[in-house]
């Protein structure tokens, strides 16, 4: 069973994923941006000490500096110009946009990759089964389909290397030719086979009347508790978006970054909100310590 | 008043002349276990799905199907849909979801049940059949026997009252297929559920049947308890339906001196009490022949010190292991599920390469599949087709070696397995049997010295098994060499010279396979256990007996 953040209700946790991608596009300012990145890193190590993050680190980077990069060279709006570079103005504006693209992007990243983690594909279909029952029903067998195929596409493989068709040598016309007898084999066997999961469908009434789906997952107080809480902070951190605490101006004037009075209490809210995954991990913990004493 | 009642079922698929149902009439009472058996092709499958309205075929049908003395099509579609339950052969093609906990729940679902009804039912079944741990494994992480019995439980939990078992173990392991069969006489048992099974592994269901229908060529030959149903099929000289008989039976039949049908044995346990009473004396001991499997032993093929596994973190599939192959021999490699035995054929053909070790081919090493010599058979021949046609698949792979006069060589095949009437048709449309021939003409096409087959009898008929069997036999005369990887030890006590044991990714025994098969206390064959520490001379196989007993009859 899952615990901490992941055994809310699937519409908590897809609604917290909703409000901080939210959160995320609104209040572009780096130091809101920095602070969330390091929160969602710190929640990723939470969920499997990095593992996923690790792996996905190396191409965050070289995105990340694309957008840096990118960026100013192709914005030329500012008017603090740093230097002269083919004839067109290189802007710290579009140098501080290029950081807030980049950071957007990593953040938005290393958010997705704890949703895989959290919102496990039964949990994302079991929410939209309730509005599209028939599609929820196509992606689940679409769900076993992908990797089964996989499967019987490597085992294809390795017995027609036997008969001499390989897609690992040879040259490359030969080598598509044969990649698609393989694909060609896999789709019809796999016909031939899907025939048979069909006739055990019917077997098993399906078709016959309208379905049912078991719900295997119930709203309890905490969900809605926590629905409230989400929902109120957010509430908030939109009026303070709307009053335009939390936002860098760029343009006419570039604003410092530091931030100032008011804004500390939105950041505050923001900081709540993107981090409200590792607040139930730690009530959790905490209550676990106290629980063992 | 019967369960289910069927009057004079007739049915032709489109585009045939002969029937595949004919007239076909039988009333089974309920709570009964009824088996079915008969040659592939018969109709056994057909009749199930004759009662199975939802997936009945296609064709011209007459007569009438009673289901508690109403016709079948007067009831409501979804009643009949949950009252008759089927399990079809191939454990993954049934399964719908990608885990085990959807798949339960499916049949539920489709018939509009409320969650709390659900989870109910779940708990319950989940607790009957002991598969709590599975719940939520991903289906394909299972062994086949595990998926058919996650199959068998989605059916149940609809609460069928008959449930129609389409060759349930064909695909199945002995172990996982007496696990599954098990199973179905304990819900047969306990809970009164009427079963109708096809099955060819006879041994097993004949001690459990009520009943046994025998088909042949769409129509009902003979019914009834099971002794008399043998009696009557040994009275009859009914020859095309020896091979059906249960061992155990066989050898009684060809060595008792008055039949009796009661004395029948179904069981090893009755086969024991009957062999015992056998007298020694009555043997000529001069008869025994000495076998002597010491023919110049000039090794082809051989492994050594293999180490295999698939991936850097993974489990060690094979360590250490060697092994030698004779030229001419018939090698056959047996040993549980997970053992690495499919991993080692495949290794030995070439296809995998080992992390460690070597294999020597006539002296030479290799690492890449020499196909013209090393051929290899895979357990689902479906994956060596690519072609529309059984002949243009041969004449293509003739192409891909670069054979000189492929015609004749494809010809000289063709008739030496009889498949010249299914040439033309698509590799996926001809039966078992034919489908594992059509494969093994197209890895046979080049000539190879060494045969590497993989479960070659997996989901064949009794009697396709003894004549791919003679088959094989008759190659090896021939000079082909084959290693056979198989969980069917009736077969290879049967027909292959040698046998070796895999455990734990290493070979444990290899010896001839008379004396391996006598050595094992409980891998071995049904008539083994059944002759073994008494006073007769012990045998594996009926063929055997009749070599060693004579063909005389026995005085008891």
């Amino acid at each position: 069973m899952d615990n901490g953040f992941r055994s809310l209700h699937p519409f908590v946790i897809f609604l917290y994923y909703v409000l901080a991608i939210a959160m995320i596009m609104l209040y572009q300012h780096p130091f809101f941006l920095t602070f969330a990145c390091l929160l969602l890193v710190i929640f990723n190590f939470v969920l499997d000490q990095g593992k996923m993050l690790k792996k996905w680190v190396s191409m965050m980077i070289v995105l990340s500096l694309l957008f840096l990069i990118l960026t100013p060279l192709t914005n030329h709006r500012g008017s603090h110009i740093l230097f002269y570079l083919f004839n067109s103005a290189i802007t710290l504006e579009a140098l501080v946009q290029g950081l807030l693209n980049a950071l957007t992007l990593i953040v938005i990243l290393t958010l997705t990759i704890t949703f895989n983690y959290c919102m496990t594909s039964d949990k994302f279909l079991f929410l939209f089964s309730k509005w599209m029952p028939k599609w929820s029903l196509l992606v689940m067998l679409s769900v076993r389909f992908v990797p089964l195929l996989n499967r019987r596409l490597m085992e294809i493989t390795t017995v027609q290397k036997g008969k001499g068709l390989s897609v690992a040598s040879g040259p490359l016309k030969q080598r598509i030719k044969h990649g698609l007898l393989l694909v060609q084999v896999l789709l019809t066997w796999s016909l031939e086979d899907g025939i048979q999961t069909a006739d055990s469908m019917s077997a098993r009434a399906y078709g016959l009347q309208k379905r049912t789906k078991y719900t295997p997952y119930k709203l309890h107080m905490n969900d809605g508790f926590m629905i409230l809480i989400l929902a109120g902070l957010t509430g908030t951190g939109i009026f303070g978006w709307w009053l335009g605490d939390g936002v860098l101006t760029l343009t006419p004037f570039l604003e410092p970054t530091i931030l100032y009075g008011r804004e500390w209490v939105f950041f505050t809210i923001y900081v709540l909100i993107i981090g409200f995954p590792l607040i139930v991990e730690g009530k959790e913990a905490i209550q676990w310590q106290y629980w063992k004493r | 008043m019967a369960i289910l009642e069927t009057v004079k079922v007739s049915f032709t698929y489109p585009n045939q002349l002969l029937p595949a149902l004919n007239q076909v009439s039988f009333s089974v009472e309920p709570g009964e276990f009824i088996v079915i058996c008969g040659p592939s092709g018969s109709g056994k499958s057909t009749l199930l799905r004759m009662v199975k309205q939802e997936i009945a075929p296609y064709g011209e049908r007459s007569g009438e199907i009673f289901y508690n003395g109403k016709k079948l099509t007067e009831y409501e579609p979804v009643k009949i849909a949950k009252e008759i339950g089927m399990v079809f052969q191939d454990p993954e093609n049934q399964i719908v979801m990608d885990r085990v906990f959807e798949e339960l729940i499916f049949g539920l679902e489709n018939i509009g049940m409320p969650t709390e009804t659900m989870r109910t039912k779940l708990a319950e079944m989940v607790h009957f059949f002991g598969i709590n741990h599975l719940l939520d494994k991903k289906i394909h992480l299972l062994s086949g026997g595990q998926k058919q019995i996650v199959n068998l439980a989605s059916v149940l939990l609809m609460e069928p009252r008959i449930l129609l078992l389409d060759e349930p173990t064909a695909q199945l392991d002995p172990v996982a297929a007496k696990d599954f069969l098990h199973m179905v006489k304990q819900m047969n048992d306990e809970f009164g559920i009427t079963v109708l099974i096809v099955e060819h592994r006879l041994e097993e269901v004949f001690p459990l049947a009520d009943r046994v229908f025998v088909f042949d060529h769409g129509s009902l030959k003979i019914s009834g308890p099971p002794k008399d149903v043998i009696a009557k099929v040994w009275q009859e000289q009914y020859r095309p339906l020896f091979p059906y008989l249960p061992s155990t039976a066989l050898l009684y039949l060809e060595h008792a001196d008055n039949l009796q049908i009661v004395d029948i044995p179904l069981t090893v346990k009755e086969g024991r009490k009957w062999a015992s009473q056998l007298k020694t004396h009555q043997f000529d001991t001069s008869f025994k022949k000495q076998e002597n499997y010491n023919e110049k032993q000039n090794p082809i093929l051989q492994v050594k010190n293999i180490y295999f596994q698939y991936e850097k973190t993974g489990k060690k599939i094979l360590q250490s292991l060697s092994l030698t192959i004779n030229e001419g021999e018939w090698l056959t490699i047996v040993g549980a599920n997970g053992t690495g035995k499919s991993t080692l054929l495949k290794v030995m053909a070439g296809l995998e390469s080992p992390q460690r070790g070597k294999l020597i081919y006539n002296g030479k090493k290799y690492s890449k599949p020499i196909s013209t010599d090393i051929a290899y058979l895979p357990q689902n021949p479906k994956l060596l087709f690519i072609q529309d046609t059984v002949r243009g698949e041969l004449i293509e792979t003739a192409q891909q070696f670069h054979l000189e006069n492929y015609e004749e060589k494809i010809n000289c095949l063709v008739e030496l397995l009889g498949i010249q009437s299914i040439l033309d048709r698509h590799p996926y449309d001809v039966s078992g049997g034919e489908m594992q021939k059509s494969a093994l003409a197209c890895v046979l096409l080049p000539q190879p010295k060494i045969l590497l087959l993989d479960e070659p009898t997996k989901g064949l008929d009794p009697e396709m098994k003894v004549a791919l069997g003679k088959w094989l036999k008759s190659m090896q005369s021939r000079g082909l060499t084959i290693v056979m990887v198989t969980h069917d030890i009736e077969f290879a006590a049967r027909f292959s010279d040698r046998s070796a044991m895999m455990f734990q990714g290493e070979i444990t025994v290899t010896t001839s396979t008379k004396d391996f098969f006598k050595g094992n206390a409980f891998y071995t064959t049904v008539v083994n256990r059944m002759t073994r520490d008494g006073n007769i001379p012990e045998v594996v196989t009926v063929e055997e007996a009749e070599e060693k007993w004579g063909s005389q009859k026995i005085k008891n």
